[in-house]
């Protein structure tokens, strides 16, 4: 454990056996630096004593208080609905890119793993679609079992395997899930590179906020994307196109970075205005890492979303 | 263009090096599946076409600097003939021969070509250096030389400096001729003669080299341009016109084409500076063409300025020629009546005094005075004083007519001789108060023949057979001056009846004696003689219509005027002889007792005093501008007017005109110790320099082009 307290590299993470193993490594790496309490507990935990009044259900007299103060005081208790998680993953052709190390793909999907290891021992629904091939779709609808963690990595580790195939947004993924939890809030995380030209993924993402699900992305880019680090005449392959484009790397670095960081700022306001949590991550960046900042952003938000008073 | 190591040239292959790595680099082009592609494809067109233009400016500059090594390594040269004259400073002995005759004035690209030649010649005295003995010689005809070479450079400075075109045409060979001259007098070992001339082949005798084998070297510039054209009227004429009228002139023209190329001009004459006629030209190539304006001169005016001009060529001067156009000079008569009447026609000068004077008008030509015989006497001075009659200066008449002038006295006969013998002429024709044998004893001196008993063809007859018996004028000399209006067989002669005629005897003792027309029974009818310088005519029937009716034919006009021009020498007037720039003009002095010459530039000679007295003409040569040169006279009683009768003009000398290049061959060779050879006027220019430098700018391109 020693080890996993450091920040791992997500290269040798991905390296390691299964992917629950590698699921747990993360949860685990992003859990040890925590105060274990405020993750900690079932779903029905004491949160304070309240003066009985008529009315109050008896069962909830704190006998024991009675007993020591001789007085009436009612258990009030932080009552948490289950939580349904659905994790989208962007499959498509351009999130297989890996400029130097993990694969944008592999990223996201160690990150979703994590994150779905996570939601299970809390014993929250998971579901897991994946999207990107046109036409096929993957999808695991949401249980809360552990068994169905199992099931869950399976496909995704498949998804992986696979690596990313087709032009499809998640925009279709994410109306899907609009349409199942129509009736019941769910988190929605999102982790996709959200190279879209027509901007559906973001709207689409907008739309699930304005129905109250809570949201959140991971942006997940290679550091290549960020930085263009390359040299010499290049001759650049689209990977959702049969696009090429024969270049000399300096002479449009600079044009191309400032179209990305407009991009990626663009996404970043739209998101940020419309209540969705963003976190653009780079796949050199550690995993658990990743998985911290978005705990952190949920705790973060959590009393004004999904906590309430039971 | 040659090379000194084209071995070298080999090393052109490397050019396929660049060209090579152009097709690899392409080739090698790292592959790079891309996400993000679509933020790279919204400047792929620009960045394309950005990057195609970069690698073919790459390779080109590549390549070209490949090629310019190797060919640089080649050492390539080239070689070109010396511009400018071969000056080498120092001591030595020079001649600057320039050519300032007027074709020098001619514009080439604007600007004259003599200017160009100036500076030529200065560049060169500065090159000569101080030490250098150097002296200015002009080319153009009866250019004033130096006598000596001088180290004065300053002075010769100067003296290029106001140095203009002159007027005239070139010799060339004469001013080499004096260039050889005064450098055989210097001591220089060096000895060189530049010339500077548009070395026109009428300024050259190739016949006459200026120098022998061991003469100096002569350098010569050539400063003219590879086409040069010129057109110039080269020659006007004037002409009495009749058909225009009394004051009809007619101008023939002559246009020549000097140049290569055909021309058309447009020409003009003026009158008095005022343009009265215009036309065109089309010459061929090398063509001479005349052409003739008619024309009036200005009523009131004996003689005026006339110029033929046309524009639009590049040599100005030659493009207008001048001509003095005057009405024929007057003649001055002095009618001597022998047998007076008081009834107009019956009087023995009625009708001459009307062909004379026909209507009386000023301009007619003649100036008549008609006076008896007795009043004759004026003519005597040793008679004056005993006689009434009023004094008579001979030399105020060009001739004078005896009609039917009875013999005169042996003083006044001696006088009238004299003056014939001085220029005068004489016309005599009997009558009836002729008595042949009194003319025998006094009038000889004054007749080319003796008289005879006149003869009357009619007598007896009756009036019916009197015209058929009368006789005609046959036989003239129709070449002589009299004659020239008159065809062979002019009916208004030939149908003049003359019924009386004097027969002639023995000659008299006077030179070139002449029967100028005979009648029909072969006796003379007109007879001429010299006498001393002057003339006398005898015609042997009256002058009125006493003897024949030729007085009312159409020939009797124009017969009387000739005879009267004939006598008074002045038939071929109309036209001033064609004087040239620097020709010497001979003007009589007349009585005048000062005489100005008025050039066009408004510089002339005063001739007065010493240089007027006892002379019976005088000799101006500052005829160095072409143009009109009036004269204006102060005779004897201090009246100052225009002498228009003595105006002359000036026009250039068409031989300069042509600018027909000279062979070289016309041009003297280059005299021993000549350092002037062919390979020396070859120059090797190396080349590898420049193409080092390109290299290198080549390269700093490269050098840029890789880093964009």
């Amino acid at each position: 454990m020693t080890r996993l307290q450091q920040q791992l590299d997500p290269l040798q993470l991905a390296r390691l056996g299964s992917l629950p193993v590698k699921a747990r490594v993360i949860v685990e790496g992003a859990l040890s630096g925590l105060h274990r309490a405020s993750v900690h507990g079932s779903s029905v935990e004491f949160a304070e004593h309240k003066e009985y009044s008529p009315g109050d259900e008896l069962r909830h007299v704190d006998w024991k208080a009675y007993a020591k103060l001789d007085r009436y005081y009612v258990k009030q208790f932080e009552q948490e609905s289950q939580l349904t998680l659905y994790l989208v993953l962007d499959a498509s052709a351009s999130m297989k890119f890996a400029g130097g190390g993990l694969a944008k793909l592999e990223y996201a999907g160690l990150s979703l793993a994590a994150l779905a290891y996570l939601v299970i021992q809390q014993q929250d629904k998971v579901g897991l679609i994946a999207c990107g091939d046109r036409g096929i779709e993957t999808m695991v609808p949401p249980r809360a079992r552990t068994t169905h963690l199992h099931d869950l990595l399976g496909v995704l580790d498949q998804v992986m395997t696979k690596g990313g195939r087709g032009d499809e947004s998640p925009a279709h993924a994410l109306t899907r899930i609009a349409e199942l939890s129509r009736r019941r809030r769910s988190l929605i995380v999102l982790a996709s590179d959200l190279f879209d030209p027509d901007d559906e993924t973001v709207r689409a993402l907008c739309t699930l906020r304005a129905q109250h699900h809570d949201v959140s992305v991971l942006h997940v880019l290679d550091p290549h994307e960020r930085t263009f680090p390359y040299e010499g005449l290049t001759e650049f392959h689209g990977l959702e196109s049969a696009a090429k484009l024969l270049a000399n790397p300096a002479a449009i670095r600079k044009e191309y970075l400032e179209r990305m960081d407009a991009f990626c700022t663009k996404c970043k306001n739209t998101l940020a205005q419309a209540g969705v949590d963003y976190h653009e991550v780079l796949t050199d960046r550690p995993l658990e890492r990743t998985l911290l900042d978005l705990l952190m952003a949920r705790a973060r938000l959590q009393p004004g979303t999904a906590r309430r008073a039971g | 263009m040659g090379f000194l190591a084209p071995i070298m040239l080999v090393g052109a292959l490397v050019i396929g090096v660049p060209i090579a790595i152009h097709l690899i680099g392409r080739r090698r082009a790292r592959i790079v599946p891309f996400a993000a592609l679509d933020f790279l494809m919204t400047t792929k067109r620009r960045t394309a076409r950005r990057l195609r233009l970069r690698e073919r400016m790459l390779l080109i500059v590549r390549a070209l600097a490949c090629l310019a090594v190797a060919v640089a390594l080649a050492k390539p040269f080239t070689s070109c003939e010396r511009k400018g004259p071969q000056v080498t400073r120092g001591p030595q002995a020079a001649v600057i021969v320039i050519d300032d005759s007027f074709a020098a004035s001619v514009l080439v690209e604007g600007k004259p070509w003599f200017k160009r030649a100036n500076e030529e010649a200065r560049r060169i005295l500065t090159q000569l250096g101080p030490e250098a003995e150097v002296a200015i010689v002009r080319a153009s005809e009866g250019a004033e030389h130096p006598t000596e070479l001088t180290r004065d450079h300053l002075r010769l400075r100067d003296q290029l400096l106001a140095l203009e075109p002159s007027a005239r045409p070139p010799d060339t060979t004469r001013a080499l001729t004096r260039a050889a001259q005064l450098l055989a007098a210097s001591s220089h070992v060096r000895k060189t003669v530049f010339l500077l001339s548009l070395l026109a082949k009428t300024g050259l005798r190739p016949d006459e080299p200026p120098w022998g084998k061991d003469g100096p070297t002569l350098v010569t510039l050539d400063l003219r341009p590879a086409k040069l054209s010129n057109v110039a009227v080269t020659s006007l004429h004037v002409d009495p016109d009749p058909g225009t009228g009394t004051r009809g002139v007619s101008f023939d023209a002559e246009v020549g084409n000097f140049g290569d190329a055909p021309a058309k001009v447009e020409l003009s004459l003026s009158i008095a500076d005022r343009v009265v006629a215009r036309g065109q030209l089309e010459l061929a190539p090398h063509e001479r063409k005349s052409k003739r304006f008619l024309a009036a001169l200005p009523p009131g005016a004996r003689a005026t300025d006339a110029a033929v001009s046309l524009t639009g060529d590049a040599l100005a001067i030659d493009d207008k020629r001048y001509v003095r156009a005057t009405l024929r000079d007057e003649v001055r008569v002095l009618l001597v009546d022998g047998d007076p009447r008081t009834v107009r026609h019956d009087d023995e000068l009625f009708y001459v005094e009307a062909a004379l004077r026909p209507g009386d008008r000023e301009d007619s030509g003649t100036q008549v005075r008609s006076i008896t015989a007795e009043e004759l006497a004026g003519i005597d001075p040793r008679a004056r004083g005993r006689t009434a009659a009023p004094t008579i200066d001979l030399n105020d008449f060009d001739v004078v007519v005896l009609a039917n002038v009875p013999a005169l006295p042996p003083e006044r006969v001696a006088v009238l001789n004299e003056w014939v013998r001085a220029g005068g002429g004489i016309l005599v024709a009997p009558g009836d108060r002729v008595d042949p044998t009194a003319y025998d004893r006094s009038m000889l001196p004054l007749l080319p023949q003796s008289l005879r008993d006149p003869i009357d063809t009619t007598w007896g007859s009756s009036q019916e057979d009197r015209d058929s018996r009368a006789l005609h004028l046959v036989k003239w000399e129709a070449d002589h001056p009299i004659f020239t209006p008159f065809s062979k067989d002019a009916p208004e002669l030939a149908d003049a009846k003359f019924f009386k005629i004097s027969l002639l005897g023995p000659t008299t003792a006077t030179a070139d004696r002449k029967v100028l027309a005979r009648f029909t029974n072969g006796a003379a009818a007109l007879v001429e003689a010299s006498i001393g310088a002057g003339r006398t005519l005898l015609f042997t029937s009256t002058l009125d219509r006493d003897w024949n009716d030729l007085p009312i034919h159409p020939g009797f006009l124009p017969l009387v005027q000739q005879a009267v021009r004939h006598l008074a020498r002045k038939h071929a007037l109309g036209s001033d002889s064609d004087h040239l720039v620097g020709s010497s003009v001979a003007l009589p002095t007349s009585d005048l007792k000062k005489l100005e010459i008025r050039g066009p530039d408004g510089v002339g000679a005063v001739f007065e005093g010493d240089r007027l007295a006892n002379r019976s003409s005088v000799r101006f040569g500052k005829t160095d501008h072409p143009g009109v040169y009036r004269v204006i006279g102060t005779d004897q009683t201090g009246a100052t007017r225009d002498r228009d009768e003595l105006a002359f003009v000036i026009n250039v000398d068409p031989r300069g005109s042509d600018l027909t290049p000279a062979q070289t061959s016309a041009l003297p060779a280059s005299g021993t110790g000549s350092a002037t050879t062919p390979a020396d006027n070859q120059r090797r220019v190396e080349l590898w320099h420049a193409l080092a430098a390109i290299v290198l700018l080549l390269l700093v391109a490269e050098g840029v082009l890789v880093q964009r």
